[in-house]
């Protein structure tokens, strides 16, 4: 017999799986065999060091901690929100929670109209002044100057009165754009996670059957 | 029947007629086991985690086809290797050796037990080996794992694999030895003092 026949034997005997006959003849071939000897002791050596190879610690924790299962689907919840949070972000959108309330608000949708209406107004006043040079110039040098006084605070107050009406009605306009705005949005965002959450549906059902199975397994430990 | 600790047979005859109590068992009985098998032909936690409840979801809806010839530990060897095999196949080319998920935590100190530099020369050779095994041709690295870190028998490895079991043994003798040439080019020619728990 060849060295080779004995391989499978000798793998028998190796693993302590071989019966008494079979390690009598590995053992009376290796007598004879330096080379099949020395070959049995280093696939010993090896063996050896494969044992050296532990699990890592986080795969020992979990192994004994089947439940942490759970923390999937919380994991994944918990990224879900922090990617929709970073999307709201640079969208310029916020989101609050005050005094037991949620709010949500895309930040710079109203910030342009705000800023046209503001240099509309700026305009305006800046052509009221204008007017009011241009009167006061038609006016005799000699004239009174507390007449002059009077005339102007009259002006400015009539100024500031037409421009705080049209500002609150600006106002107002623009909140009640920004609250449309903010339905439409949310609408969106529902529909949107409605539809993850029919696409999670499966996964997420799958982890739910097995945790019952878990829960009741750590429950009877 | 053995009523306090009864066999996998049993288990699954009940689970089977509709005991879901039973499967319970089998879970809490096979998980670690499982999950350390998956760990150590993946070498990813994440994978682990994945697969071995991939494995669990698997058998139970499978259980009504199961038919007890085979043991059921075979069979959800067999799953969940069958799910390693697939997610490697997805991986293939997209990812390699990670030295990263290599890190044990071996180092912890301990008041009794190897002093610090047997830890600090365990932990290099579990890396060491974890890599070596990782290099295996995954037929090989399927064997290795089944033989020396679940130890089972070579005739439960042919009935997971469906291989004779002379191909089994030819697979695990080629898997030694280039494990033995590998470690060896590393420098490893012994085993260390410290000798791990194995899952």
């Amino acid at each position: 017999m060849q060295c080779s026949d004995f391989r499978e034997d000798m793998l028998d005997v190796l693993y302590g799986e071989s019966g008494p006959a079979v390690a009598r003849r590995v053992e009376a071939h290796q007598a004879a065999c330096p080379a099949c000897r020395e070959e049995m002791e280093s696939l010993a050596t090896t063996r050896r060091s494969l044992q050296a190879w532990r699990l890592p610690e986080p795969a020992r924790r979990r192994l004994d901690r089947p439940w942490s299962w759970a923390w999937r689907g919380l994991a994944a919840a918990a990224g879900l929100v922090v990617a929709l949070g970073a999307g709201l972000g640079l969208a310029g959108s916020e989101l609050r929670y005050e005094n037991g309330r949620a709010s949500f608000r895309l930040g710079r949708a109203g910030d342009p109209e705000l800023r046209a209406l503001l240099a509309a107004q700026e305009q305006r006043h800046q052509q009221q002044i204008a007017a009011l040079r241009a009167s006061l110039a038609v006016e005799s040098p000699r004239s009174d100057d507390g007449r002059a006084l009077a005339r102007l605070r009259d002006l400015i107050r009539e100024s500031e009165a037409r421009q705080a009406v049209l500002l609150t009605s600006s106002l107002q306009d623009l909140s009640e754009e920004n609250a449309r705005q903010r339905r439409y949005d949310l609408a969106r965002i529902s529909a949107g996670l409605s539809y993850l959450d029919e696409r999670n549906g499966k996964h997420v059902a799958q982890t739910t059957e097995l945790m019952g199975y878990v829960l009741q397994a750590a429950q009877k430990k | 029947m053995n009523g306090m600790n009864p066999t996998d047979e049993e288990l699954v005859a009940r689970a089977q007629d509709g005991d879901a109590s039973a499967f319970d068992v089998l879970v809490r009985r096979w998980e670690r086991k499982i999950r350390g098998a998956i760990y150590r032909i993946m070498r990813s936690d994440d994978d682990a985690l994945d697969l071995c409840q991939e494995t669990f979801l698997k058998a139970y809806r499978g259980l009504g086809s199961f038919k007890q010839e085979a043991r059921f530990s075979s069979w959800l060897y067999q799953i969940a290797l069958n799910l390693c095999r697939d997610r490697l196949r997805r991986k293939r080319g997209k990812t390699w050796v990670s030295l990263e998920d290599l890190d044990d935590a071996s180092g912890a100190p301990r008041n009794t037990g190897p002093s610090a530099l047997d830890l600090i020369e365990a932990r290099d050779l579990s890396r060491t080996v974890a890599v070596a095994v990782a290099a295996l041709p995954e037929d090989q690295r399927e064997v290795i794992v089944l033989k020396e870190y679940q130890g089972l028998t070579f005739l439960e490895i042919a009935e997971v694999l469906g291989l004779p079991m002379s191909t089994v043994k030819t697979r695990l003798y080629r898997g030694l030895g280039q494990l033995k040439d590998q470690l060896e080019r590393q420098g490893v020619r012994s085993a260390t003092v410290v000798r791990p728990q194995q899952a």
